[in-house]
């Protein structure tokens, strides 16, 4: 506040990621994976106010169906870990319910591609 | 009466009186050169005390003003380098998001923020640079900054959210005073006691309740503070004992050059202190925006008309930066709970809740109705558009 004249360029966010998550950890890998399925959970209307402006958000983004725990992490501009630790403890409090990915299909036997691939061979090669 | 003058006792009587006499004649006489010169000394010793003292203040103020100066140029460096640091960190945070290492960082981070506060505090007591430009933030985010600042942050708990916001010149100072505040009252309680802050509205403005658990303040700390808020304002970082004792110097002065009130003197119902910090109307602003109105091509250009060929007019990506997803081909929408008509300006969020919803519909419809189940998951383009991550 003295004759300094500039400004930093740029500041950092003003509320660190680390007060955001409280200082929780990581979830495991298995409960929150980058495609598993979020939504809130269907009793949400006495939802409190207790909840930080970031969960409040995260729970409006979610509240009309499922999405996935990327996308929630797009829209809310914050690191994708950050969002599964909060996504986390709102799924411990009830907010949220979650739903492992839909499963790939089945990749075909790579034993079968091959013996087409060769039998393809013969036929053109 | 001759017999009395013949008496040699007389005589010498006589003669000894006389001596007397003179004698007490001289040492008054010395006495009263003796106070003269004593009072002389004494004067000039007033002298050249005041004239020792004097040049003891000066030297005492050229002192401090050089530390100052020096504090002050090293506390921007450390500052700056602390800043830089942080943003160096949001971009680690941001790309090592998905990693275990997250958590290092996001503790190298909470470092770094102590680290940064105490360079801020000395420089705030040395009529230093208090940090870089914020935007307007709101009073919850600014208290949730000064949370962030101190060691034992987890112990601070934000019991109540107001709608307001802080203008931009004041969101540094008061976060900061919020902070030191905060670590006092988490550092003077025990470790497994919560710190409670309460954010209500009053007709004077804002307050911020800040109540501890701990053992209060003796009376000696009380006045000491009192003094230090109110009244005498610190300067410099000499008399702030060892080890220092910044919090409410700096506190002190950042009330007095950004025009806030803090009092710490009444006790709070958990037995600790109760500091209220008071924030004028002056200081006030509406709610922040949360984000960014979007440019008003991207609006205009999402009116294009339903069910057109709509990839070829929805711009290449949204307004958070992330690429859109297009429609491969037509879907067929579940009739009644298609959504709203679409609106001029509809945002990222409700996109989002829209796409969530069609999600919800066909897993429903998959679920509910096993012979039309195969039919739904048999049109890709249905299936992978509430998940479909690439």
């Amino acid at each position: 506040m003295t004759g300094h004249d500039g400004w930093l360029p740029e500041s950092a966010e003003l509320v660190r990621p680390y007060v955001i998550t409280r200082g929780r950890g990581l979830p495991d890998d298995e409960q929150l994976s980058l495609i598993t399925l979020v939504t809130a959970s269907a009793d949400h209307a006495q939802r409190p106010t207790r909840l930080s402006p970031e969960e409040q958000n995260m729970l409006e983004l979610c509240s009309a169906g499922y999405l996935s725990v990327a996308e929630i992490a797009g829209h809310a501009r914050l690191p994708l870990g950050v969002v599964r630790i909060l996504l986390a403890s709102l799924k411990e409090g009830g907010y949220l319910v979650t739903r492992p990915p839909v499963a790939r299909a089945r990749l075909a036997d790579k034993e079968i591609l091959e013996e087409v691939l060769n039998g393809l061979r013969a036929k053109f090669g | 009466m001759t017999e009395y003058t013949a008496n040699p006792l007389l005589w010498v009587l006589l003669v000894a009186f006389v001596a007397t006499a003179v004698l007490v004649h001289r040492q008054r006489k010395t006495a009263r050169a003796l106070r003269q010169e004593i009072q002389s000394l004494t004067s000039h010793y007033t002298e050249l005390e005041n004239d020792y003292g004097k040049s003891v203040r000066a030297a005492q103020e050229q002192a401090e003003d050089e530390t100052k100066t020096v504090l002050k140029s090293a506390m921007r460096t450390l500052q700056g380098l602390a800043a830089e640091q942080q943003l160096v960190l949001s971009r680690l945070q941001s790309k090592y998001g998905d990693s275990a290492l997250l958590q290092d960082l996001l503790e190298i981070d909470h470092t770094n923020s102590q680290f940064g506060r105490r360079a801020q505090s000395i420089a705030v007591l040395c009529d230093g640079w208090l940090g870089g430009r914020r935007d307007t933030a709101s009073v919850y985010d600014v208290v949730r900054s000064a949370q962030g600042r101190i060691r034992h942050f987890r112990r601070v708990e934000i019991l109540s959210q107001v709608d307001f916001g802080i203008t931009s010149r004041a969101v540094e100072p008061v976060a900061l005073a919020l902070a030191e505040l905060f670590d006092n009252a988490t550092s003077y309680s025990s470790p497994d006691t919560v710190v409670e802050i309460n954010i209500r509205t009053v007709p004077k403005g804002i307050c911020v309740v800040v109540d501890d658990a701990g053992v209060g303040m003796s009376d000696e700390e009380r006045a000491r503070a009192d003094k230090l808020l109110a009244s005498e304002r610190a300067s410099g970082v000499a008399g702030l004992g060892n080890p220092p004792q910044f919090g409410f110097a700096v506190i002190g002065l950042l009330c007095e050059r950004f025009g806030f009130e803090v009092s710490v003197d009444s006790s709070s119902p958990y037995g600790g202190v109760r500091a209220v910090v008071l924030l004028p109307h002056d200081l006030l602003t509406a709610m922040p925006e949360k984000q960014a109105p979007a440019p008003a091509p991207l609006a205009a250009a999402r009116t294009a008309p339903e069910g057109g060929p709509e990839a070829a007019l929805v711009p290449a990506r949204t307004d958070d930066g992330l690429p859109r997803r297009r429609r491969k081909r037509p879907m067929a929408i579940v009739p009644g709970s298609a959504p709203a008509p679409r609106s001029a300006a509809r945002s990222d969020s409700e996109q989002a809740q829209v796409m969530g919803a069609f999600q919800r519909g066909t897993q429903s419809g998959r679920t509910g109705r096993p012979e039309e189940a195969e039919r739904t998951s048999s049109n890709p383009g249905a299936s992978s558009e509430g998940h479909g991550v690439s």
